[in-house]
């Protein structure tokens, strides 16, 4: 649904560093993305391949590393998964751990020569 | 040849950027700034109009909504200052447009400052507007499955508003089951039920919001005493 208004964000970011430190064609990108994000990664996908033609990413391919939704047990510190209990004592999940992560992991960049 | 750059920025950083100049802003001029989020027909609007009415913070409100001023209109009917964003199709707001609305907004001597997003469950949570807190408002009739199935928002609330309390007796929902998950999603998040026409439940979300609003215009250093 919102897959679109990322890659949108994605692209530009990419295109703004692209000019500010004179990179070539982008061949590959690699993102993290917190299962929070709600993103399909199929849509993710087609908007990407529909956003980068004409662009310094025009070809590229993506790739994603999925991040699980984890809580601070609010008992012993420990990791609680998404609507679950600590796997060691029981206790409620507080603090949100990770989950909302949507970040460029690194670019794979054409050089000259 | 090709060459494997780390760069670890984040997707967002530009609009994280305006996020952040929003949030300086309403932390200088002291603003409590929330960001309601909603299913279309959750009763935002409803929230909204008999919140400014009852409350002695002084408010104003960015309305977003793919078309039409109807939500605009209705809160300045209240005679509290409002600015209209249409997305135009758009499913969520941006900080960039809250930016713009912001500048066409009255904020001298303003204490809340309410951002009533695009009616949906799943977007609008994603986007950060440079807000203190998001509030999630949910109603009876939509049934007590909410949390658990949109969890993103519900594990970012400050927050939840359960409305329409007064459908209770006519539709199929389970105040324990709809709690319970909103708890077993986040441990800590506060709860709030209302039949807003009503007037029912409301002085304990207004009390809320003039806690929050003093809480804003008096940070606590981090040793917890006021500055």
């Amino acid at each position: 649904m919102h897959e679109l208004s990322l890659v949108e964000s994605l692209v530009t970011a990419l295109e703004e560093r692209a000019r500010q430190e004179g990179w070539g064609r982008i061949q590959g990108v690699r993102l993290r993305l917190g299962a929070l994000r709600q993103v399909v990664p199929e849509v993710l996908e087609f908007c990407f391949q529909g956003a980068i033609p004409g662009t310094p990413l025009a070809g590229a391919a993506l790739e994603l590393e999925e991040v699980p939704a984890l809580f601070r047990c609010v008992g012993c510190g420990g990791e609680v998964p998404l609507g679950g209990r600590c796997p060691a004592c029981g206790g409620p999940g507080g603090e949100m751990i990770s989950g909302l992560e949507w970040e460029i992991l690194s670019v794979d960049v054409e050089e000259e020569g | 040849m090709t060459r494997r750059l780390e760069i670890r920025q984040s997707v967002f950083a530009r609009d994280e950027r305006v996020a952040g100049e929003i949030r300086r802003e309403m932390a200088s001029r002291g603003i409590l700034f929330l960001n309601l989020i909603g299913s279309p027909g959750a009763g935002k609007t409803t929230l909204l109009e008999h919140t400014l009415g009852r409350t002695s913070l002084r408010c104003a409100v960015v309305e977003g909504d793919v078309a039409t001023d109807r939500d605009a209109a209705r809160i300045a009917a209240r005679k509290i200052p409002v600015v209209q964003i249409n997305t135009q199709g758009g499913c969520h707001l941006e900080a960039h447009l809250v930016r713009r609305g912001l500048e066409a907004l009255p904020l001298d001597g303003v204490d809340l400052v309410v951002v009533e997003n695009v009616g949906n469950l799943v977007c609008p949570a994603e986007f950060d507007l440079g807000e203190d807190a998001k509030v999630a408002v949910a109603s009876t009739a939509e049934g007590d499955d909410k949390p658990l199935k949109y969890p993103s928002l519900f594990v970012q609330a400050r927050g939840v508003v359960l409305t329409k309390t007064d459908l209770l007796p006519h539709v199929p929902f389970s105040r324990e089951r709809f709690w319970g998950d909103v708890a077993l999603l986040k441990e800590g998040t506060e709860r709030f039920e209302v039949a807003a026409p009503r007037g029912e439940g409301m002085e304990a979300w207004i009390a809320a919001l003039e806690r929050w609003a003093a809480e804003k215009r008096r940070p606590k250093a981090p040793g917890g005493a006021p500055q």
